[in-house]
């Protein structure tokens, strides 16, 4: 394997840390390459594509909150400057030391800004309401004053109980077709003596009450999360049927707690009734010359 | 600076164990030299083969791997054919025919289904070891339909004490499940006097896959008349193993992993447990005036 392979394998190892974990996982890939100076140079790419696609969150430089890195928030031009439209603000990010600087006004898209406004103080609402320890943010569309983007991510980080979690969702409102279409991603890392992970992801499409439109913002806003909450709870709860169908059902179809008859199994009878399938299987040759 | 195995050994611990195969095949083209180290700690899915000699199903992995071929427990055979290779001494091989009769009879009794296999080999200071797997799926007929796999290792070590035996057992099971749900527009649920309008044309689209592995080790002493006194012991010793680690499973994969996504959302509105907690607060600070 030559050294432009050996980068590329780390970074798809990179792609996959669980959530909390890129660091762990880091490390360990530095010294199994153990080529410093082309790994620096080398998963910056995959360190960029993990932390648009995981919601990596950023301190906003200047502000007390949170904001999201994604798509969304990438700044046309500069692959490392971020939007945060809550404080008005775009921002460097390194994608290694996911640190934030170089804090810069930006003027938000005045046909577009009263409605995003609204739907991001309904979101930051909604988010205090359901998530432990959550960041959203809320952009609006280049261009667009129609279009908009939700996105929340939650995170809990547990390392010394060898555990992790992390909830994501992203909804793009478009108040011209009418729809919210949306995903949730959850992951959860166990790693006590094992390894087991939870991997769900859930698409939706939602289309919207005609009440719904630009020029009434904050009564449309509250009404958008109210779609979200509920097609939110719906989805933890259903996640809870999986759940229940998975250990009634799945669960015990492959095996069961004990046998059929409700005791263990007597292991010198075992060995004994291969003896006696013996027997009987040479007695029937025996009767039949 | 860490051992390069450790390193490798942590990776598999945080990566996805739906991709272990993809992502150990990646760490030996990376560091060949330590193709072994890796292939002999890293448990993998089991593989389904078939003796050519008796048709019958058995499960290859590293422990009945010879190069590239694999020996069947049934004929004793390597597919593809080996003239040299590997093969247990005759009275060990006497032993291994029983064993995997007996373990048979554990199978059908615990997974109704699937496939067992039990390999034997012969250790230089005069003991011997084995490893007892089991393997069952459970292929859906239709998409909705769960789907599942559990996998067992069960690596031993038997040392023959006078009368006398040690035993030392390292247990890893493997175990995945998946479900899909896929509802079209929900207007076919619709009640008939519902007055949720929300509910129409609502589409989802979702997988919720809980994969992993958990490993746990213990050793016992037990008396031994004969050969097949080896069988009776390690027949106990992995049906307690696997009854523990059934319970251990069903508490990571459908308590702590739920747990934890409880832990990242609320489906309660968390406002009004705040609500209520401070009216609580108020009406003990009343009760105690």
């Amino acid at each position: 394997m030559d050294s432009a392979e050996r980068i590329q394998a780390a970074a798809k190892f990179l792609l996959q840390s669980p959530p909390g974990e890129i660091n762990d996982v880091l490390n360990d890939v530095r010294n199994i390459i153990s080529d410093d100076d082309s790994l620096q140079e080398g998963v910056l790419p995959a360190l960029q594509e993990y932390n648009l696609a995981q919601f990596i969150i950023a301190d906003v430089p200047g502000s007390e909150h949170q904001s999201i890195i994604s798509e969304a928030a990438k700044l046309d031009g500069d692959d490392n400057r971020f939007l945060d439209p809550r404080s008005k603000t775009s921002f460097r990010f390194d994608h290694l030391s996911l640190e934030a600087s170089d804090a810069q006004p930006v003027e938000p898209d005045a046909d577009a800004e009263p409605f995003r406004a609204a739907l991001e103080s309904s979101t930051l609402a909604y988010l205090n309401s359901h998530f432990h320890e959550g960041v959203a943010s809320v952009f609006a569309t280049p261009g667009s004053s129609s279009t908009f983007t939700i996105q929340v991510v939650a995170n809990k980080y547990n390392p010394s109980n060898f555990w992790s979690g992390r909830w994501r969702s992203a909804y793009i409102v478009d108040l011209e077709a009418k729809t919210i279409s949306g995903k949730i991603l959850v992951n959860v890392h166990y790693y006590e003596q094992g390894n087991v992970q939870l991997e769900t992801n859930h698409t939706l499409t939602v289309p919207l009450p005609p009440a719904i439109t630009p020029a009434n913002a904050t009564a449309s806003a509250s009404k958008l999360l109210a779609l979200i909450e509920e097609e939110e709870g719906k989805y933890q709860t259903s996640l809870n049927d999986a759940y229940t169908e998975m250990s009634e059902k799945t669960f015990k179809a492959l095996r069961r707690a004990l046998p059929l008859t409700r005791s263990k199994i007597d292991w010198d009878r075992v060995l004994g009734y291969k003896l006696g399938a013996e027997l009987s299987a040479s007695k029937g040759v025996f009767a039949e010359s | 600076m860490t051992d390069l195995v450790d390193s490798m050994l942590d990776l598999m611990r945080r990566l996805p164990p739906t991709r272990v195969e993809e992502n150990v095949t990646a760490l030996v083209n990376i560091c060949p030299d330590y193709a072994d180290d890796l292939l002999g700690s890293v448990d993998q899915p089991l593989k389904l083969k078939t003796d050519r000699a008796t048709g019958r199903e058995y499960l290859a992995c590293d422990y009945n791997r010879d190069g590239e071929s694999y020996r069947s427990p049934w004929s004793n055979e390597y597919d593809p054919p080996l003239d040299d290779g590997t093969v247990p001494t005759p009275k060990l091989r006497q032993l291994e025919i029983k064993a995997n009769e007996a373990f048979d009879t554990y199978r059908e009794m615990y997974f109704e289904g699937g496939v067992s296999s039990v390999f034997l080999w012969d250790l230089d200071d005069g003991g011997f070891a084995g490893v007892v797997l089991f393997k069952k799926s459970l292929s859906p007929s239709a998409s909705s339909e769960p789907s599942g796999s559990w996998d067992s290792i069960h690596v031993f070590e038997a040392a023959e004490r006078g009368r006398q035996a040690h035993y030392k057992l390292t247990s890893t099971i493997m175990l995945e499940l998946v479900t899909h749900s896929d509802n079209g527009a929900n207007t076919a649920y619709k009640k008939p006097n519902s007055d949720s309008p929300t509910m129409d044309g609502i589409k989802t689209n979702g997988d919720v896959s809980l994969s992993g592995s958990m490993t746990r080790q213990t050793e016992q002493d037990c008396p031994v008349q004969n050969q097949e006194s080896h069988i009776t012991n390690m027949g106990r010793m992995i049906e307690e193993m696997e009854i523990k680690m059934r319970n251990l499973l069903q508490e990571v994969y459908f308590g702590k992993t739920r747990d934890v996504v409880y832990d990242l959302r609320s489906i309660e509105s968390l406002e009004r447990q705040r609500r209520q907690r401070e009216l609580q607060k108020e009406l003990v600070g009343f009760m105690k005036r």
